[in-house]
């Protein structure tokens, strides 16, 4: 199966708009990769493009071996040629016709031999539980419903790629959690390659193999989720990952060591930051300890809000001005105004410079 | 060069070409005619050469327009038609703006008993053809001036009727707004339903009496519907055409449209296409004000929308009083009008209401029989002559129903998924544009287009293709505003899906695409069907004896006042196009206020 390598890709809307603009990104085969970024920042177009819906203004795509889009080579592959299967955000099923016509659709139009279609038909609905409603209309189907069909109807062409966009955005809370479980398993099962489309970093942090986070159409980093969490490329990708967000400290290196708002940390000798270089550090909610006495390396903080969530409390702390968001996972005996001793415990270090990058050198 | 040629290559998907393809057939069919019909305006015409001294056919002149509008006959020719247009548009928009505007008002807002019955009855006089109203005023009121034979009125009750009110502007603005008031039923009923009854229970609370929030708040928030339908009965009453022929003819009263017919088909060309350009640039002013007008105000409709329904008023001791009024209104604008045409097929010699003058020979006799009028002509069910306007009526509105039906579908395929582009603004405005030209002036320029073969085009005169593409433009309008509003409820995701597993772009028009909104399509063909069927002022000019249509051929029987025969014709087209709108609404739910749309 085929790796699929965008290179240069470039997207604009009349003149101005530059929905995606000079993206690169090879997605590996047999990879779970999400698309991610708030929205408008082009993942659907992106998506679009490699489904052959929508063409780059400059650049090329390749599945595989082959050119799927070209100008220079005059190729543009059409979609249904691709190799690949589109679940769209809104689900895009044929109202006027039952599920099973909706899921035989392609094999009628691709003209496959109608006993191999019926056999196909029934495996994909039992791989998702839908064979108890192939003979109704789409809209008398639940949302969750509705998505399943939505899934078979494209598994059913057994593509080598599935591109998804936004498949769990329509569903309530509980039944995302399911589904995010059974889409996983989904890709265990087919070893399709999965591009994935999201908004939400929970879904793209507990799902993919690789994440590539999108802002403003340009790429900011492409790696698997927990190195996006733990060494983000810059700024707006620390911000983007995790919850709460991560608390940003603007301060100086001075000998080895940051200042920023009474709170001291000392960097590790390995870093070859500049002296006196002003730069922001990322500290996640969890990369702190709180302490009820003072002590070197401590800075004093007033609590001013305490939020329990059950396994959880997290903690916000007026640290000199600055406020921060403090995860504790033991139970509180503090107040609201009460006095804390702030500690820094870094598991790696977030530190962005002035251009809001990853400095280089952090382990 | 290579990439820009390469991407200009891939970009030339199916609908694109077709896209371009439309904008060049519409281009020929709808703007080419613009300017052929200003060109007109300035020619000197086979018959009016002798009229301009020097002339040859053919020269360039100004003849035309100083004759129109600033020669001492210009009054005749030009100011006094307008005048006569101007009135009518007027009191007939007035007037179906009061008739229409209760009506919703008793029907929407009040306990009103029997509404279910009175709202779909309502729509009928709308559905048959306008000038069916003059025919029936003429046999019930026509006194000694045409025919010699008086109508059913004074022979039932001995009083002549006088002039003005047989004949004439009065006549004129009463059956015409009789024709178009379900125009203000459906507009201003509509837009009684949406508002919200918190607005006027809140003035209730507030202690404002029932007139009082009837002035100052339910008023005020349908004006919007009382202009749109003001505009729109005010814009249908400048281009109307058979009911002032029938009516205004008699006394020599013109109004613009008329003039334009007389003018054509006798000496002055030149000063009929003047007339069409004078109703062109009247129908766009109206077009202009109703997008100042409205355009500011619809703000306003969408404030209303879907609160709670307001509580009926109760009429109390008027409800039964209203109730008999207004059934008494719609059996004198229905039952009555078409009772009198019966009477009238049935009668052998008009004006004599004696047992034994009663016969069926109009509908059924005999060429043999020579009493009555039309001497030697068969029955309407005989006479093949009748016949074959009738099935030739019935051709054209099948094929023309179907053909817009599809067109507007592709065309509104190509604006709605073009959006955006240059290519798909050009299509809406020029779909739109026939809504702008008065029928008889539309025919008019077809006439003078097709006569002659133009390029590869060859001469399409007396064809029944002329008929076909000359309706087909006139009702684009509203086949293109059904089309763009189906397929914009397709959502382009709906088609993506199939073009992702490989389904060509015709598959997807014939599995997707059509069956999903089906009855809308069907909606958007029944008018065209009815349009049609009652069609006489566009194919006037157009017709030729092998392509007579059951209108045009009415007309004729008219002029040589053998009304029993325009009658029963008429009669048999009302219930063509009833019997269709209520077999289609059993059928297909569709509704012929969804295809007006407004
Ligand atoms: N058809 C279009 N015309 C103009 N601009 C568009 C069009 N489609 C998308 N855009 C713009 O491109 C940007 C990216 O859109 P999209 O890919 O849909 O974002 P996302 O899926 O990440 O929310 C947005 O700014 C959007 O407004
Ligand atoms: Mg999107």
């Amino acid at each position: 199966m085929p790796d699929i390598v965008l290179d240069q890709v470039t997207r604009l809307y009349g003149k101005e708009v530059r929905a995606v603009s000079d993206l690169t990104l090879a997605i590996p085969d047999g990879s779970f990769t999400t698309l991610l970024g708030p929205s408008g920042c082009g993942k659907t177009t992106t998506l679009r493009m490699i489904a052959g819906l929508d063409m780059p203004t400059s650049g090329t795509i390749r599945i595989g071996d082959r050119f799927a889009f070209s100008l220079a080579e005059g190729v543009s592959l059409p979609p249904a040629k691709r190799g690949l299967g589109l679940v769209f955000q809104s689900y895009a099923l044929w109202p006027h016709l039952t599920v099973a016509q909706n899921i035989s659709f392609g094999l009628e139009v691709q003209k496959v031999p109608r006993a191999e279609a019926r056999q196909r038909l029934e495996q994909v609905a039992t791989a998702l539980q839908i064979d108890g409603l192939l003979d109704r209309y789409t809209s008398e189907l639940s949302g969750g419903q509705q998505q399943r069909v939505a899934i078979a109807r494209v598994l059913v062409m057994k593509p080598s790629v599935l591109l998804l966009d936004e498949p769990l955005s329509n569903l309530d809370a509980t039944l995302r959690m399911d589904m995010r479980a059974e889409l996983k398993r989904l890709h265990q099962e087919t070893e399709a390659t999965i591009i994935y489309v999201t908004h939400d970093q929970l879904e793209a942090l507990t799902m993919s193999t690789h994440i590539a986070l999108m802002q403003a159409g340009e790429l900011q980093q492409f790696a698997p989720p927990l190195e996006v969490y733990a060494q983000p490329a810059n700024q707006f990708a620390a911000d983007f990952l995790g919850n709460p967000r991560i608390n940003l400290l603007e301060g100086r290196v001075a000998r080895g060591v940051f200042h920023s708002a009474g709170l001291d940390l000392a960097l590790p000798d390995a870093m070859p930051l500049p002296e006196s270089a002003e730069v922001t550090l990322g500290l996640r909610a969890e990369e702190f300890r709180l302490h009820d006495t003072p002590g070197p390396a401590r800075a004093p903080a007033r609590v001013t809000t305490l939020l329990p969530t059950g396994s959880d409390w997290y903690y916000h702390v007026d640290m000199a001005g600055k406020s921060l968001i403090v995860r504790q996972n033991d139970a509180p005996h503090l107040r609201l105004g009460d006095t804390v001793h702030v500690e820094a415990r870094p598991e790696s270090y977030k530190i962005f410079g002035a251009d809001g990058r990853a400095l280089a050198g952090v382990p | 060069m290579r990439t820009a040629f390469n991407r200009f290559r891939l970009k030339m998907t199916p609908q694109r070409v077709l896209s371009v393809l439309f904008l060049v057939v519409l281009g020929y069919l709808v703007i080419v005619p613009l300017f052929l019909m200003l060109r007109e305006t300035f020619i000197v015409h086979p018959l009016e050469r002798f009229q301009i001294p020097g002339a040859k056919i053919g020269d360039w002149t100004w003849a035309h327009w100083q004759r129109n509008f600033l020669s001492d006959n210009a009054y005749a020719f030009f100011y006094k038609p307008l005048l006569n247009t101007l009135k009518i548009a007027l009191g007939l928009s007035l007037l179906a703006l009061v008739i229409g505007g209760a009506l919703a008002w008793l029907v929407v807002r009040t306990d009103l008993p029997m509404k279910g019955f009175i709202a779909n009855a309502a729509i009928i006089p709308y559905i048959m053809p306008s000038w069916t109203l003059a025919l029936a005023w003429i046999t019930l009121f026509k006194n000694q001036r045409i025919g010699g034979d008086q109508g059913i009125f004074t022979a039932l009750t001995g009083i002549a009727t006088p002039d003005w009110f047989a004949y004439g502007l009065f006549p004129i603005i009463i059956t015409l707004s009789l024709h178009y008031f379900p125009f203000g039923f459906m507009l201003i009923g509509g837009a009684l339903r949406n508002i919200d009854a918190q607005l006027e229970e809140s003035a209730e609370l507030l202690g404002a009496s029932r007139p009082t929030i009837l002035r100052r708040v339910v008023i005020p928030l349908v004006l919007p519907a009382i202009f749109s339908t003001f505009l729109l009965t005010f814009s249908r009453g400048l281009g109307t055409f058979g009911t002032p022929a029938f009516l205004g003819g008699p006394v020599r009263e013109f109004v613009l449209s008329t003039s334009l017919y007389a003018n054509l088909i006798g000496q002055r060309p030149g000063i009929g296409y003047l007339a069409a350009v004078v109703m062109i640039l009247l129908g766009v002013l109206v077009l202009y004000m109703d997008h100042k007008i409205i355009g500011t105000r619809r703000s306003f409709v969408t404030i209303s929308g879907k609160g709670a329904r307001a509580g009926l008023v109760a009429l109390g001791r008027w409800r039964w009083p209203l109730a008999v009024l207004v059934l008494g209104f719609i059996v004198a604008v229905i039952v009555v009008p078409l009772c009198a045409l019966v009477i009238d097929t049935v009668m052998l010699r008009p004006g004599i209401y004696a047992w034994e003058n009663f016969t069926l020979h109009y509908w059924i006799g005999d060429a043999s029989l020579t009493v009555g009028l039309g001497t030697g002509e068969p029955g309407i069910l005989r006479n093949s002559q009748l016949m074959s306007a009738l099935r030739n009526t019935m051709v054209l509105a099948v094929v023309v129903a179907l053909i817009t039906g599809i067109l507007g579908i592709l065309v509104g395929y190509a604006i709605v998924r073009m959006r955006g582009s240059w290519v798909s603004q050009a299509l809406d405005q020029m779909s739109f544009m026939p809504y702008l030209m008065p029928s008889i002036a539309l025919g008019a320029i077809f006439l003078a287009m097709f006569a002659v073969p133009r390029g590869p085009i060859p001469s399409l005169h007396g064809t029944f293709w002329l008929l076909v593409i000359v309706c087909t433009v006139s009702y684009l309008p509203y086949a293109v505003k059904a089309g763009v509003s189906a397929i914009r409820q397709i959502g382009p995701e709906l088609e993506e899906a199939a073009v992702m597993v490989g389904a060509s772009w015709w598959t997807r028009m014939r599995r997707i695409l059509i069956p999903v909104q089906k009855s809308t399509y069907f909606s958007g063909m029944l008018l065209p069907f009815i349009s049609v069927t009652r069609e006489l002022s566009l194919l006037i000019l157009l017709v030729t004896p092998a392509t007579q249509v059951a209108t045009t051929i009415t007309l004729r029987y008219t002029d040589r006042g053998w009304y029993p025969y325009t009658n029963g014709m008429v009669l048999l087209l009302v219930v063509i196009v009833v019997g269709s709108t209520i077999l289609s609404r059993r059928l297909m739910g569709t509704s012929i206020a969804k295809g007006l749309g407004g």
